[in-house]
């Protein structure tokens, strides 16, 4: 049972520019969902709702 | 254009490997899926390793997010500290590390280092403890252990993929008994309707354990939380609002939740 699509499973075949390229397009795409995104995606607070990050006030570094 | 979350690896091990890249970066590395926007790292639990973490993070404008400190005592505890900075194009990076991962004995961690994948400073968490770091109450990770689980031997594979056509393939050809019921029914000729029925059991509790586990540290960290986003000045340099976090974690982040870290 093949558990993730072709376009996933193709990225093996990529050399290591276009894993790169395709990445950072990827990454550009995915500033879209920001304010969106839950507050912690990683660690042990990842049931906790929005907090009051710094993200607007340095956006414009 | 080279991925931030590997060139930031590079930094924090430029000068010995410190860190390890974990999670969805680390699920990119091994070429599974583009799958995370953040960066996760397993951090050495020594001062020496804080100081040039945040040196490094501090260089590049970051900032705390509400968590703990990035101090040897909290993240022995398990605990999870958690920044960000806006990188030059303008896109958010958000970086997490833990010292104490979930389901990794602590036992195991050193091994963990030595047992790391890539080259050079590129030091990323070896696919077997990768799945078990994988082992979320998030469904969309059990596809990706799935997947994971092929970049190991058959029988480690049989262990903890979460293919059920791969259990079925596996069960007879790989090791002896095991301590999974989907595939000891496998092994004991069971119809496939009652294997996928008892993986998908064995998903269900991996997940209400995870969850049971950021539950316990939630409210343990309820007041230390409030506290942080009402006095940390987090646009403040990053050692200085360092220093006030851990001044505030002295006074109410308990360091270690019981039975929380083995």
């Amino acid at each position: 049972m093949q558990m993730l699509s072709e376009d996933d499973l193709d990225l093996k075949e990529m050399t290591d520019v276009e894993l790169e390229r395709a990445w950072d397009l990827w990454f550009d795409l995915a500033q879209s969902t920001n304010d969106a995104d839950p507050p912690y995606s990683h660690g042990v607070l990842v049931g906790l709702g929005l907090d009051r990050t710094p993200a607007h006030a340095h956006r414009e570094r | 254009m080279v991925n931030v979350f590997f060139a930031l690896t590079e930094e924090f091990n430029s000068d010995g490997v410190i860190a390890l890249l974990a999670s969805g970066q680390a699920v990119v590395f091994y070429r599974i899926a583009l799958m995370s926007k953040d960066g996760d790292w397993v951090l050495k639990e020594t001062r020496g390793a804080c100081r040039h973490v945040l040196s490094v993070l501090a260089s590049h404008g970051a900032r705390y997010r509400p968590g703990a400190p990035l101090d040897p005592r909290w993240l022995a505890g398990g605990w999870s500290c958690h920044f960000e900075f806006f990188d030059d194009k303008k896109r958010r990076v958000r970086c997490d590390f833990v010292s104490r991962p979930p389901r990794i004995p602590a036992a195991d961690i050193e091994t963990m280092f030595s047992a790391a994948h890539g080259e050079g400073a590129l030091r990323v968490v070896d696919p077997g403890r990768l799945v078990l770091l994988k082992q979320t109450q998030r469904a969309k990770d059990y596809p990706v252990i799935g997947e994971l689980a092929r970049l190991l031997p058959p029988q480690s594979e049989r262990e903890l993929t979460t293919d059920p056509d791969r259990i079925l393939e596996l069960a007879t050809e790989a090791g002896g008994d095991s301590a999974r019921e989907s595939v000891r029914l496998a092994r004991r000729g069971r119809s496939r309707e009652e294997v996928v029925a008892a993986l998908a059991g064995e998903v269900d509790r991996l997940q209400q354990a995870d969850r049971a586990r950021m539950q316990r540290y939630e409210r343990a960290a309820q007041g230390y939380l409030a506290e942080f986003r009402g006095t940390v000045p987090v646009e403040a340099p990053l050692e200085e609002a360092h220093a006030f976090a851990v001044r505030l974690a002295e006074r109410s982040l308990p360091t270690t939740l019981e039975g929380e870290v083995s």
